[in-house]
């Protein structure tokens, strides 16, 4: 198979894979699919574990104190196959994340996507 | 009395004799693995985790939204029941039972996982595997029957046993736990559920080179006041894919309260979440 059409069947896999909701063991009721909020800041941790990733993040509040969010993805499994490597979100990267908040306004929420200090982005980033 | 006993034994060991032989020509039987079909590699199913995608409403609703919900041809009594987990899903107290770690799905929502499968092929045996697990459906091709009625007792794979029509496998599952009998046991995250009476012939086959398609006729006594049929697809992932553990308790930040709440922990494995109920 010539590396071209390889590229391409991968990104027909991606394509299926993005339909799959992110939480895919657990009830997601806890999270306000309507809503997105967008953090920026520096990773603090990366818990590439099943059966969820967790993104630790830290950013600067409206008042300028430093506020930590939990932020969940996928399993390491599936993201795995679709490019995201362990060191993707690597502590001190800056980034910007965006979330489906939780409802009761508790700082965690689940992955919707990311940008990075060179542009790139990851997950859905419209 | 000896008589009768000897009776007995003969009797016995005819039947045993007649079993062997209807093994043994069910051996005989058995396709070559080269006339297998090849289902290698590495699949994901297609469509998200609503079983029945052919009834779901609103027609893009997922699986664990909201008043999603699929129409089964439910009795009165089933569908009562399913109303009640649609309420419970709404009020985000119907936690996933696979939430645990460590529970199998189930059959058949073991035909409807996340993550990838593998489909591994013998003349004798087929498994279905599911990375998002522990799921393994083992469906015996040997020409064995289900174990008589005292040999069995309500699993959540059940006994799946089945046969090779060419190109396509066969396969007839029953003795799974159903929702009476367990209440952690859901088809989907809808709350969609089934008895423990549920029978499901499934007929599987590539229907071209990189879709393998499932299509489940389900008959349940309890459940159901007609067959329902349910299709699933799965899709060839790009060769050189790997399927890896699914260690669900490695780092679980989402336990359920024993009121159905499921949790959010912090870094530190106490819970954010404001109202623990």
């Amino acid at each position: 198979m010539k590396p071209a059409r390889l590229h391409i069947v991968a990104a027909l896999f991606v394509a299926g894979a993005v339909a799959t909701p992110v939480v895919a063991h657990h009830s997601g009721a806890m999270f306000d699919n309507t809503k997105t909020v967008e953090l920026t800041g520096t990773v603090k941790e990366f818990q590439w574990t099943n059966p969820h990733i967790w993104i630790q993040i830290e950013r600067q509040n409206t008042g300028g104190a430093k506020e930590e969010w939990s932020v969940e993805g996928g399993s390491p499994n599936s993201l795995s196959r679709n490019g995201w490597r362990k060191t993707t979100f690597a502590p001190g990267t800056a980034v910007s994340i965006r979330v489906n908040p939780m409802r009761d306004g508790s700082h965690a929420g689940n992955f919707v996507g990311a940008k990075f200090a060179d542009g790139k982005t990851i997950g859905r980033w419209e | 009395m000896i008589f009768k006993a000897i009776q007995t034994l003969s009797v016995g060991l005819a039947a045993s004799v007649v079993l062997a032989q209807g093994l043994l020509t069910a051996q005989q039987k058995l396709p070559s693995f080269d006339s297998l079909p090849d289902w290698s590699g590495i699949w994901q199913m297609q469509g998200g985790t609503i079983f029945d995608g052919s009834t779901v409403e609103p027609k893009n609703g997922r699986s664990g939204e909201a008043w999603v919900r699929e129409r089964p041809p439910y009795t009165p009594e089933f569908e009562k029941l399913y109303q009640q987990n649609i309420e419970k899903i709404a009020a985000g107290r119907l936690p996933d039972p696979v939430n645990t770690c460590g529970r199998p799905h189930g059959f058949p929502r073991a035909m409807n996982l996340p993550d990838v499968y593998e489909f591994v092929v013998r003349p004798e045996q087929t498994w279905i595997v599911g990375e998002n697990g522990p799921n393994i459906i083992r469906v015996y091709t040997d020409g064995r029957p289900h174990p008589p009625a005292d040999e069995m007792w309500p699993t959540y794979s059940g006994d799946s046993v089945g046969r090779w029509e060419g190109d396509t496998l066969v396969f007839d599952t029953v003795s799974t736990k159903g929702f009476l009998i367990d209440e952690d046991v859901i088809v989907d995250r809808t709350g969609l559920i089934l008895s423990e009476r549920s029978h499901t012939v499934t007929r599987m086959r590539k229907i071209d080179d990189s879709t393998i398609e499932a299509v489940m006729t389900i008959e349940d006594e309890k459940a159901l006041a007609k067959p329902w049929v349910v299709t699933k697809r799965y899709r060839k992932a790009p060769a050189g894919s790997r399927a890896y553990d699914y260690a669900c308790a490695e780092n679980n930040r989402n336990p359920t309260t024993d009121s159905g709440q499921t949790l959010t922990l912090g870094p530190d494995g106490k819970p954010i979440d404001k109202k623990i109920d």
